[in-house]
């Protein structure tokens, strides 16, 4: 990397970090801290949402998946607005009358103490663990790219996290996410018209989009019905709409984001605010890696991302074949491009026959190049079968490093850096939150001064930085980072936003049913994934979030009528 | 310490609803544009 991208790097990532710290240097107490005064506008709000939900990850592994994939990840986001309009609608005004701190105590005017704490400990579990993740992935990623070392990666992003999140509380995680966003933003927009400009002078936008169109890259909606099938419309609008009501409602990062607001009308805009930009934003970094996908038709591409990969094969006996794949590999490259600029001349002149025709020698040659590329894959994994062989999440990091200009790597890298730090802070101010005041104040140092919960509460934000660290110091790859996330969030969360709504919608059904109701339902859902993980059953892991979160409330109602007990009077 | 201050209305529509029926609309067009793209390209 050049002088000029660490300078771009180094001066971007410090003007934010002390940027927050300075507008947040008089935080004097413990509202202050976790709450943030509640002076934020809708921006704030939005864009704070917005930063806390993509991750480093969003920015590596989506552009990765877009690549592979195609565009239908877009659906996973579907029901993200219907969401938002739910809980504008119902939930944000209950948070506001009640002037909580966190979601979780609600649950106590509502039912009792014990389903308030499980619902704090289930969030603690679930968002300790992605914590761990949400710092672990870019830094793997990154550190084998850049030949960073794997440790000191990790350190650098929580330290620096930790650092100014303890310092400056929770308005110093939306301070700092308003200006994360507008890097984030402004480095995908620069990110796709530099891609743009880097197609060949002849291929335009329009030829793009056919190729990719042609090759099967651009199904964005997909309307069949198909319980195993993990993105469609109706598990994105259905398991999507029950992920999004309980990550935005019940998940304490979010929660806390939008409690800061200085009105509830503020709150509702916010979050309306990422309803409405949401989906486009996805869409953007989805396009971005489509983008790059049509980059490689003209580029050759390498015969394996990860490079670290192939250096490990440099000197063995899978040396000499990996080089034989990669002269069949430029051999196919060629022949593919050819084909590539016959598919576009067809399509400008709109002849069909020629166009199928091109159309399939591409196909032809495409699905070549992927077994070439899979013959890599099985060198590596002969080689070392612990080496993790998918490349998806590195295709977007090579593309930025290998053919961006100077200047542009480096706030590409600050990117990816602003979204670890962004939805990393979120996470440890929201369970340093949880901890003090749904566990700690509540259950084991009541009646304290605010003082002694202000220093708890910075205390915490430590540990359970620290605590994240080491997740990801010892944390392993899943299939791709992005899913390991949502897989972890869909075994979680559908049990506390059971717990919700049954609080919200069953006014019959009082604490001790919810409670048995929410045990039963956490075991039936991990059970579940883990037949699914097994092979035993064929569940996307979306559907989770609905079975979860009605399991709870069937067992909730049925447990009413076996155990009767008078519910406590809605505290609403 | 700024309370937080009581619902009003929105801005620009006249009741909440009115916004949550814009929200919903454009995501209607989105999502309508993206099967556009797809069923153009496919």
């Amino acid at each position: 990397m050049s002088n000029i991208d660490w300078l771009v790097l180094i001066g971007t990532l410090l003007f934010i970090v002390l940027y927050g710290v300075w507008k947040t240097r008089n935080i004097s107490s413990v509202e202050s801290y976790l709450l943030g005064d509640r002076d934020l506008k809708w921006w704030t709000i939005g864009l704070s949402v917005m930063a806390t939900q993509a991750s480093a990850i969003t920015f590596l592994s989506t552009p990765g998946q877009a690549y592979e994939d195609g565009m239908r990840f877009a659906q996973f986001y579907i029901g993200l607005p219907v969401a938002m309009v739910i809980l504008c609608i119902f939930v944000l005004p209950i948070y506001y009358r009640l002037k909580v701190y966190t979601a979780y105590e609600y649950l106590e005017g509502r039912f009792d103490l014990q389903t308030r704490t499980l619902a704090a400990i289930l969030f603690l579990i679930g968002r300790g663990l992605a914590a761990g993740i949400t710092i672990y992935a870019p830094a793997i990623i990154l550190s084998t790219i850049l030949g960073w070392n794997l440790s000191l990666t990790i350190i650098l992003i929580g330290a620096v996290v930790i650092m100014y999140t303890v310092l400056g509380g929770t308005k110093a995680v939306s301070q700092t996410q308003e200006q994360q966003m507008i890097v984030i933003l402004s480095g995908l927009v620069i990110a796709f018209f530099i891609l743009l400009s880097q197609l060949p002078a002849n291929v335009h936008l329009s030829d793009a989009l056919g190729v990719a169109g042609k090759m099967g890259k651009l199904k964005v909606i997909d309307f069949n019905f198909d319980w195993s099938n993990r993105y469609n419309f109706w598990s994105g609008m259905l398991g999507g709409t029950f992920l999004f009501l309980s990550y935005f409602g019940t998940d304490q990062s979010q929660v806390q984001r939008y409690l800061s607001g200085k009105s509830l009308t503020e709150s509702r805009l916010g979050l309306l605010f990422n309803g409405i930009f949401k989906v486009p934003m996805q869409f953007g970094v989805l396009f971005v890696g489509l983008m790059v996908f049509v980059f490689f038709l003209f580029e050759q591409p390498p015969v394996h991302f990860n490079q670290a990969n192939l250096e490990q094969l440099r000197g063995t006996a899978y040396e000499a074949p990996l080089e034989a794949l990669k002269v069949q590999s430029t051999t196919v490259f060629e022949q593919k491009r050819s084909a590539i600029d016959a598919l576009i001349q067809s399509m400008r002149a709109e002849d069909q026959a020629a166009i199928s025709q091109a159309q399939l020698r591409v196909k032809t040659l495409h699905d070549q190049d992927l077994q070439i590329r899979e013959s890599v894959r099985e060198l590596i994994e002969q080689h070392d079968p612990q080496l993790e062989t998918k490349d998806d999440d590195y295709v977007f990091i090579s593309f930025v490093i290998n053919y961006l200009p100077v200047g542009m790597v480096g706030l590409l890298l600050a990117v990816i850096f602003s979204a670890a730090m962004s939805s990393t802070a979120s996470e440890l101010n929201a369970l340093a939150t949880t901890s003090v005041i749904d566990i700690y104040r509540r259950s084991l140092a009541p009646d304290r001064s605010d003082r002694h919960y202000l220093n708890v509460s910075k205390i915490m934000t430590i540990l359970w930085g620290l605590l994240a660290l080491a997740f990801a110091a010892f944390a392993s790859l899943f299939d791709n980072l992005i899913e390991a996330v949502n897989i972890v969030g869909s075994v979680f969360y559908p049990i506390i936003l059971g717990i919700f709504m049954v609080a919200f919608f069953l006014k019959s059904v009082g604490g001790r049913a919810v409670f048995i109701g929410a045990l039963l339902g956490q075991v039936s859902v991990v059970t579940l994934y883990f037949l699914d993980h097994n092979e035993y059953i064929n569940l996307a892991y979306l559907w989770l979030n609905i079975i979860g979160c009605f399991i709870v409330m069937i067992l909730s109602v049925i447990f009413q009528q076996l155990l009767p007990e008078e519910p406590l009077e809605d505290p609403t | 310490m700024t309370q937080p201050q009581p619902d009003d209305h929105p801005p620009v529509f006249r009741t909440w609803n009115q916004v949550y029926g814009f929200v919903l609309l454009l995501h209607v067009l989105i999502i309508s544009l993206f099967y556009l793209l797809t069923q153009s390209y496919t």
